[in-house]
């Protein structure tokens, strides 16, 4: 009963595949059973590894138990549509293996191969012809054994027929190995499709196989003639494409080689394939090399010589010998390859192959009479075309006079190409026998091969009109040959029928062929066991439900269908007690998916009832849907599939409880994703407590599914800019993943750039003003890549330059995270910084910022900075973020314009150089010491920046009281005073020193003192400064005072009167040996006051003296004594500098004074600034007092002639003087 | 070839002294980067240097490895371990039993490669005398090696260089005729190059 069941209901009803299925593995359970172990293991693991579990199946199902074939061959057939090349190779080979088995399997296999045939991998196609090359022979023999085809048979044979000619056809494909391919099929074909002869020459192994004269003629289906002629156009398409100029060498061999095959196997086409080595030899394609060539020729002997060796070349025997001589073979080789020929030559020239093919039939005791008429006129059209050479030739002959030959030779110079071909080259062989008349005969030979390949020659016409003649012979034979009336009228009535059976029932048996392949395409997933069911279309043509309600009128019928499909939908807990819950399933959705509209409405509520209890027949309804969609190719429409998967999609969407990823099973298993289906999707990811099982299983989506997964990708893509945040930030970690794939990167970064682009181009249409969060919108995604992929950063920099005030802000306070996420070693990142498109020089300082916020500049991005600011942007404000990493005359020269930017920005240059922003350790990096720093500002060029920045820039210094202590300050004043020419500032310095440090007073007292033997009065500002830094440290200054030349310190009473008296007071409480030791002028100058106010007559002494320094080059004159004079002592310590105890007494009571730090300061600042307008409120309060000191400081120090004629003018020239000496 | 599917693999057929050395040490090299190679000989004969250019050491292809290895060593250990014929031997006898011969073998190749014309001839004569089957490609690629230290070495270079042009091919058959072209032009040598079934 299985048997039966298998063999004759292998495609019956519903019920008996169940019965049989059923049985079948309890028969047998332990193959069957093993077998379905490993299909369920090959669907899950690696290629290789299924390779070889597949191969076991096939092992079983093939040659252990071939009753078992049947019932597996939809898992394995699934797996055409493998990712993996080699699965589907192995498919193909299964193919073949089942089919050989059991040829009943090619009605359902050979769409299969069809589809393969189709397959995008040129590897795949190779095998699937390679198969079709044995199937065809398969198919053939397996048809003639049957005498009474059916319907299925004949469109299979009908298939079989088209695959060939789509092969054939693929000699023209662009592919050089499946040409080889498709060359060796046609070689094959031309074999089987012609009469197998005594003389052939068949391989053992092929013994068996059919060839066209084991055809029975009198075949239901098969036909003979059609046959025989497809044969010889096969030859034809095959001997066309030979002498393709093109062709390359490869083919070529290959051809070469299926014609030595067929001479030997089909001695009936020696002559062609002897003409057609001939017409090669004389015409090798140009586009051959060199080597190729070689390899051509070598190939054509070794060929030749097989050929040759066959007993029937007799007749050619002379043209295969000029060859082989011609490709170098020597005659003595050429004579040992010629089979001792002397009888079996004398047989075949008298016995034409009409004769010899008779015998043959005889002997294979096959129908007598019909192979003649076949074959009668293959030797004769054979033997025209053999002849159109010769009678070319014999045309030629007589006219190959010296005259003519030496007329054609210096005609044909004419035509010789520039460069010898190698084709040529590899020919030619020194004419030997030049003249005489075997030559002349074998150039007339090769001529006539020439022309008549040329479509030229008499011969040819001969022939053409000779064959004409035949045909219509052949034609007139044919009818006048059928001797037999009646099996002419029993054929057409056949095949009458036949073709009322196609047109009565077309659906009947091309439906199956053409459902076959796509219902196994259905089957990706063998797992499920309830969706493999095999041969679902078979039977549902089988269950013609139809048939059994016809009485029934419409509404009965949809009433009685609807009842019983309640009945099995109600029938639930039954069935499933029973264990046949799986059936109902299978019913189920294959009853529900025939029916319109209402059933499957009904059917998918129920299933949304208890989708979790249900899923099971869920999917069967859905594959079932595909399947038919499938069989109504390629008019069908998903729309019933569609419905159905968004039904159930959108179901599962809006239930809120779903954990148990139904849904994403659903996707996941779905043969396709439609529109609606990704919408419903789309919706599942925008919901904030399903997102990420959302996203995951779109992301399985677009790595299992390539051939949309853009699409899909696009939603997930569109998802990153999502309002909700949660959405976004989930969809951007999806993208992230994704974009380590090479495949999506492109399409991800495309994305990403043309949302960035929005900002510029969007723009026009954008009637809102851009917000931040818009702005932020068009940037997630871009930003959540730029650490990921760092050449994007080049992209944001084009899209800044374009873009509006507005948007550019946005775009630098949201490129924080990321641009700190690439660091200052991205080498993009330092390319962009390199390249500073205009108009992004705002964009690369806010990098540099952030990127030097918190660590010190790299030297890489240093050197980029620098360049950039010396080569194409001289904006100094690039170099402030890296202003730490710069040399230390570089940050020097860039001082002047530092400190003349906005005071924030100002303070913050400070910083980093003084390293009071960066956190601990890293203002060690800073190239500039404080006391440096402070040095360098005191020695900016007063013509690259105005004193009022300076001070600003020297105040911001003495503000850091951490940082310039009393040391520092004490080393900067030391080294000011140092230099010549003095630094106009130096006494501001100290003075502001001092009164932030007021226990350097006697380190300041040592300053002084030095300064005098500078002679600071050449310098009016440092002299003012002087003056008044001894008038605020009064007592202890007075010893400084003593030192001075008699004028000067005259020129200091003139400027403060009030200090002689207490000067003399302390001058008279010295001891008398100290007093003896002050000088008569200085003491004159003391005392010379109290007695005659007027100073005059000294300062004149001098005068000359001074306006001749002034005159004179100043720096020589006073640089020479400097180095002289300061044989240095080692710097005191400001401590050890304490004056004596009744000094500091006095000090005590002027404190007061002393601790109003900003007085001298303001005044310097109101001095060197020329009542300028931003003077502070101190300014006021001290106005009064340097209202006083200025004018006679002024005056006294720098031109006392001139003092009392423009004081005004002078006031207003200090600064300019100041400034030049200060450039010395 | 190599690129490992089915039956695909390459076999080198060789049998001449210094370029069966170079084909050794290529197959070796090949087998490394994921070639699956194969080595064989065609001759009637496995010929060792012997003592003298005339007198070499001549095997049927039924001795085993071991064999020769103990012939030599009985022979002249001293010599055939300068020269290096014991390592080959001791190394080649741990990969398999005994030499092969191409005609006696029946596995299916995508690609064989020859090392002298000699060689390619007979490589095709064997394979056009096969009764055809499964009409799978196989091809034959001869690359000529003169029989010296140098050559053997550059030779084994440029045909593990081919070897592994042809590997990165997506699609050999197509891409076989080109590769060839330049590979001839670069290493000015001529390559024999055609295709036989099996």
């Amino acid at each position: 009963m299985m048997a039966s069941g298998v063999g004759e209901q292998a495609h019956g009803s519903v019920a008996s595949q169940f019965y049989s299925n059923e049985e079948e593995t309890a028969f047998d359970m332990t193959t069957s059973e093993k077998v379905v172990e490993l299909l369920n293991q090959a669907a899950l693991i690696s290629t290789e590894e299924k390779l070889i579990v597949l191969k076991q199946v096939q092992e079983l199902i093939i040659n252990k138990d071939p009753s078992l074939l049947d019932n597996f061959l939809d898992e394995i057939i699934a797996f055409q549509t493998d990712k993996s090349i080699e699965v589907r190779k192995f498919v193909i080979g299964f193919i073949e293996e089942a089919c050989k088995r059991d040829n009943e399997l090619l009605l359902r296999l050979i769409a299969n191969l069809n589809m393969l045939m189709r397959d995008e991998s040129v590897n795949v196609v190779k095998k699937a012809i390679l198969t079709l090359t044995q199937l065809y022979k398969v198919a053939l023999q397996w048809l003639v054994r049957i005498k009474s085809v059916s319907d299925m048979q004949e469109a299979c044979w009908d298939m079989m027929t088209q695959i060939k000619e789509d092969v054939l056809a693929l000699l023209d494909s662009d592919n050089d190995g499946v040409r080889t391919h498709a060359i060796k099929f046609t070689e094959s074909l031309i074999i089987t499709l012609s009469p197998r002869t005594p003389d052939s020459d068949t391989p053992k192994k092929q013994e068996g196989d059919i060839s066209l004269d084991k055809i029975p003629k009198d075949h239901t289906y098969i036909r003979y003639d059609t046959l025989c002629e497809e044969g010889k156009s096969a030859l034809e398409q095959l001997l066309k494409f030979m002498v393709h100029p093109a062709i390359s060498s490869i083919n070529l061999t290959t051809a070469l080689g299926s014609l030595a095959t067929l001479a030997r196997q089909r001695p009936m086409f020696m002559s062609e394939v002897v003409q057609a080595y001939e017409t090669l030899h004389a015409n090798l394609p140009p586009t051959l090399a060199k080597s190729q060539v070689s390899s051509v020729r070598k190939n054509l002997k070794l060929h030749l010589v097989s050929v040759l060796k066959h007993p029937s070349s007799v007749d050619f025997q002379g043209q295969i010998s000029t060859l082989l001589l011609d490709l170098g073979m020597s005659q003595s080789e050429i004579t040992r390859c010629t089979p001792a020929t002397v009888q079996p030559r004398k047989r075949l020239h008298h016995e034409p192959y009409v004769e010899g093919k008779r015998i043959k039939m005889a002997e294979d005791d096959e129908d007598k009479e019909e192979p003649a008429p076949v074959v009668t006129p293959k030797p004769s059209s054979s033997v025209g075309t053999q002849s159109a050479i010769d009678l070319t030739a014999e045309f030629l002959l007589p006219l190959l006079t010296p005259d003519n030959v030496a007329n054609l030779v210096l005609i044909s110079m004419v035509y010789l190409p520039e460069v010898m071909p190698a084709s040529f080259q590899a020919t030619y062989t020194p004419v030997e026998s030049a003249g005489t008349d075997a030559q002349i005969k074998h150039l007339a030979r090769l001529m006539a091969t020439q022309m008549t390949g040329a479509g030229l020659g008499p011969g040819l016409e001969l022939c053409k009109a000779r064959d004409e003649e035949v045909k219509e012979e052949d034609g007139g034979a044919g009818e006048s040959s059928s001797k037999d009336p009646l099996i002419i009228r029993k054929l057409s009535a056949v095949s009458l029928g036949q073709a009322i059976s196609v047109v009565g029932a077309p659906a009947a048996y091309k439906s199956p062929i053409t459902e076959e392949a796509p219902q196994i395409k259905k089957l990706p997933e063998p797992i499920l066991p309830t969706s493999q069911a095999p041969g679902a279309s078979g039977r549902k043509k089988v269950f013609k439900l139809a048939d059994v309600v016809q009485p029934f009128s419409e509404a009965q019928i949809e009433k009685l269908s609807n009842m019983a499909i309640k009945r099995i939908l109600l029938s639930e807990k039954v069935i499933a007690q029973s264990g046949m819950s799986h059936v109902r399933v299978k019913l189920l959705a294959r009853l529900v998916t025939q029916f319109e509209g209402g059933k499957k409405n009904d059917l998918l509520q129920f299933i949304l009832e208890d989708m979790r209890g249900r899923s099971e027949l869920a999917f069967s309804l859905l594959y079932h849907e595909y399947n038919e969609y499938l069989s109504q190719q390629p008019s069908g429409s998903l729309d019933s599939y569609e419905h159905c998967l968004y039904t159930l999609l959108s179901g599962l969407q809006e239930k809120p409880e779903q954990r148990d990823g139904l849904f994403t099973k659903l996707v996941l298993e779905a043969p396709v994703i439609t529109d609606s289906a990704l919408e419903v999707i789309q919706r599942y990811c925008e919901d904030e407590s399903r997102v990420y099982l959302g996203m995951s299983t779109l992301k399985e989506l677009i790595l299992k599914r390539p051939s949309r997964q853009y699409q899909y990708l696009n939603v997930l893509l569109n998802l990153s800019s999502h309002e909700k945040e949660k959405v976004r930030s989930t969809a951007l970690s999806f993208i992230k993943r994704m974009y380590e794939k090479e495949h999506l990167k492109d399409c991800i970064e495309k994305f990403a750039l043309t949302y960035m682009q929005f900002m510029v181009y969007v723009l026009i249409f954008v009637a809102s003003p851009w917000t931040e969060e818009t702005v932020r919108q068009c940037l997630y995604l871009y930003l959540s890549l730029l650490p990921l992929n760092h050449r994007l950063v080049h992209e944001l920099a084009a899209v800044y330059t374009e873009a509006i005030a507005d948007i550019k802000r946005s775009v630098l306070r949201v490129i924080e995270q990321p641009i700190r996420g690439m660091g200052m070693s991205s080498p993009d990142l330092l390319l962009l910084v390199e390249n500073c498109p205009k108009g992004a020089e705002t964009l690369v300082t806010r990098c540099l910022h952030i990127l030097t916020d918190k660590v010190p500049p790299s030297p890489e991005l240093v050197e980029r900075v620098r360049d950039l600011y010396h080569k194409r942007v001289p904006d100094v404000r690039f170099l402030i973020p890296v202003i730490n990493g710069l040399e230390k005359n570089e940050v020097i020269q860039a001082l002047p314009k530092l400190i003349k930017l906005n005071p924030i920005v100002v303070k913050e240059v400070f910083n980093r150089l003084l390293g009071t922003q960066h956190s601990e350790g890293s203002s060690s990096m800073s190239p500039l010491t404080p006391g440096e720093l402070l040095i360098a500002l005191h020695n900016i060029d007063s013509s690259k920046c105005d004193m009022k920045s300076i001070i600003k820039a020297t105040n911001l210094c003495f503000g850091e009281k951490n940082v310039y202590t009393s040391e520092v300050l004490a080393v900067v004043m030391q080294q000011l005073m140092e230099q010549t020419p003095l630094p106009i500032l130096l006494m501001r310095t100290v003075i502001q020193s001092l009164t932030m440090y007021p226990r350097l007073a006697g380190f300041v007292m040592n300053i002084l003192a030095r300064l005098i033997l500078k002679q600071v009065w050449k310098y009016p500002k440092v002299w003012e400064g002087f003056v008044k830094c001894c008038q605020r440290t009064k007592p202890q200054s007075y010893n400084v005072l003593l030192q001075l030349p008699p004028p000067q310190l005259a020129s200091v009473f003139e400027r403060c009167p009030e200090m002689r008296e207490p000067l003399l007071q302390h001058v008279h409480s010295f001891t008398p040996h100290q007093q003896a030791h002050i000088p008569a002028s200085i003491m004159a100058v003391l005392e010379a006051n109290s007695r005659k106010p007027e100073p005059e007559p000294q300062p004149e002494l001098h005068h000359p003296e001074i306006i001749e320094e002034r005159e004179v080059p100043v720096p020589k004159h006073i640089s020479m004594p400097a180095p002289v004079s300061q044989a240095e002592p080692p710097a005191p310590t400001p401590v050890e500098f304490t004056e004596p105890p009744p000094a500091q007494q006095q000090q005590i009571p002027r404190r007061e004074e002393v601790e109003e730090p900003m007085e001298p300061v303001q005044e310097l600042t109101n001095d060197f600034n020329l009542q300028q307008v931003e003077v502070t409120e101190e300014a006021s309060q001290s106005n009064s007092i340097s209202e006083k000191t200025d004018e006679p400081m002024e005056e006294s120090a720098a031109r006392p002639v001139d003092v009392a004629d423009q004081p005004k003018e002078e006031s207003e020239d200090v600064l300019p003087e100041a400034g030049e000496s200060s450039v010395d | 070839m190599i690129i490992n599917s089915d039956a695909r693999a390459c076999s080198w057929t060789d049998a001449r002294s210094r370029s069966a050395a170079a084909a050794r040490g290529c197959s070796r090299s090949l087998g490394k980067r994921g070639f699956d190679v194969r080595s064989f000989g065609t001759g009637t004969h496995v010929k060792l240097p012997g003592p003298a250019p005339d007198k070499p050491n001549i095997y049927d292809f039924k001795t085993t490895y071991e064999q020769m290895y103990n012939d030599l060593v009985r022979k002249d250990k001293e010599l055939y371990t300068q020269n290096g014929i014991l390592h080959m031997l001791d190394r080649n006898k741990r990969i398999k039993t005994r030499p092969e011969r191409f005609q006696s073998c029946k596995e299916q190749f995508d690609l064989v490669i020859t090392c002298e014309e000699r060689v390619y001839d007979q490589v095709l004569e064997d394979l056009n005398s096969r009764e055809q089957e499964s009409l799978q490609p196989v091809h034959v690629i001869n690359v000529d090696i003169q029989d010296n230290h140098e050559e053997a070495t550059l030779g084994a270079f440029l045909i593990c260089e081919l070897c592994q042009c042809i590997q990165h091919t997506d699609d050999m058959e197509n891409e076989m005729d080109e590769l060839l072209q330049e590979f001839e032009e670069k290493s000015q040598r001529p390559f024999l190059h055609t295709v036989c079934f099996y």
